[in-house]
């Protein structure tokens, strides 16, 4: 039994040494795309239609200080965008409860002068403290790519 | 491997666990149900000049299209102050705001939990964006120790 001991101790070591190691590709904090030559109206437009293209569900829109100042005083040049998938949601729920600093899915549009640029926080960036949701957040991210892609057409 | 060797081995393996654990969001407990949970944050939010952006039932968005009941909801809050701030030094912290709560009940007790700031303390190494998560994480706990007092 005693020298059983030792090798469960190495396995424990290999464990701790593979929770440690940093992961193989570090995921970029932001997803972005930009739509050159349209203004706020046009380019919200295009990500509803996106999101809708991609089988999720538009659910707001809003200004990034709604509800914090009177309406007329909103900022018009930074809108956010809220949409959700209610089946991605109920599964990702099911793995780990903190899936929700995913929820629901956001892009914030920002005006330039030469158009509109979309961003998006990375759910794999998010997912890096959360191994249970890498996997989903993977695939999350791929749809966030495809939606910004052809919302910046 | 000797009595002595295995012992230090296992306080490496202690030491060495002990880093790889990953930082977790805030979190507060509460045996409220939903209706005065949703009460004492907003008075909380208010005693620290925070305001209740949205709330966003997704248990009954889900429910309402034939999934399981989660019993969550999610909550956004947050103040003029910190968009103003972030618009001028990091735009790209307005993607952390309005900071998010969320609500989980679970045989009446409810546990009321923070996004993790851990990775945006990482991604931001530097002040005034450190400083500016920190100040966030800060008022965002103050504002939660005052909700599990009401």
């Amino acid at each position: 039994m005693t020298k059983r001991i030792p090798y469960f101790l190495l396995v424990l070591f290999l464990f701790a040494l593979a929770r440690m190691a940093p992961a193989a590709e570090p995921e970029p904090m932001l997803l972005t795309a930009s739509a050159q030559g349209r203004n706020m109206e046009q380019a919200v437009a295009a990500l509803g239609q996106a999101i809708v293209a991609h089988n999720y569900t538009f659910v707001r829109q809003q200004a990034i200080d709604s509800r914090l100042v009177p309406y007329a005083r909103e900022v018009r040049s930074v809108r956010l965008v809220y949409f959700c998938n209610f089946a991605k949601m109920d599964r990702v729920l099911r793995l780990d409860p903190r899936a929700t600093q995913l929820m629901p899915c956001r892009v914030t549009l920002v005006e330039t002068p030469s158009g509109v640029d979309l961003i998006a926080v990375n759910p794999a960036w998010v997912s890096q403290n959360v191994p249970a949701l890498h996997g989903e957040c993977q695939e999350l991210k791929n749809d966030y790519l495809a939606i910004l892609e052809e919302a910046s057409l | 491997m000797t009595r002595f060797d295995i012992n230090r081995l296992i306080v490496w393996l202690a030491l060495l666990l002990s880093l790889s654990a990953r930082a977790e969001p805030l979190t507060v407990n509460k045996e409220v149900d939903m209706r005065q949970a949703l009460d004492d944050i907003a008075l909380a939010a208010a005693n620290h000049e925070l305001v209740m952006v949205k709330m966003q039932p997704i248990d009954t968005a889900l429910a309402k299209r034939g999934f399981e009941n989660p019993h969550i909801r999610i909550l956004f809050i947050g103040s003029e102050s910190a968009v103003r701030w972030a618009e001028v030094v990091e735009p790209r912290l307005l993607n952390l705001l309005p900071l998010r709560l969320t609500l989980i009940q679970r045989e009446g007790r409810m546990t009321v939990m923070s996004d993790d700031f851990e990775p945006w303390l990482r991604e931001f190494p530097a002040d005034p964006a450190h400083r500016m998560i920190e100040a966030w994480q800060a008022e965002l706990k103050a504002m939660l120790d005052d909700f599990v007092r009401q």
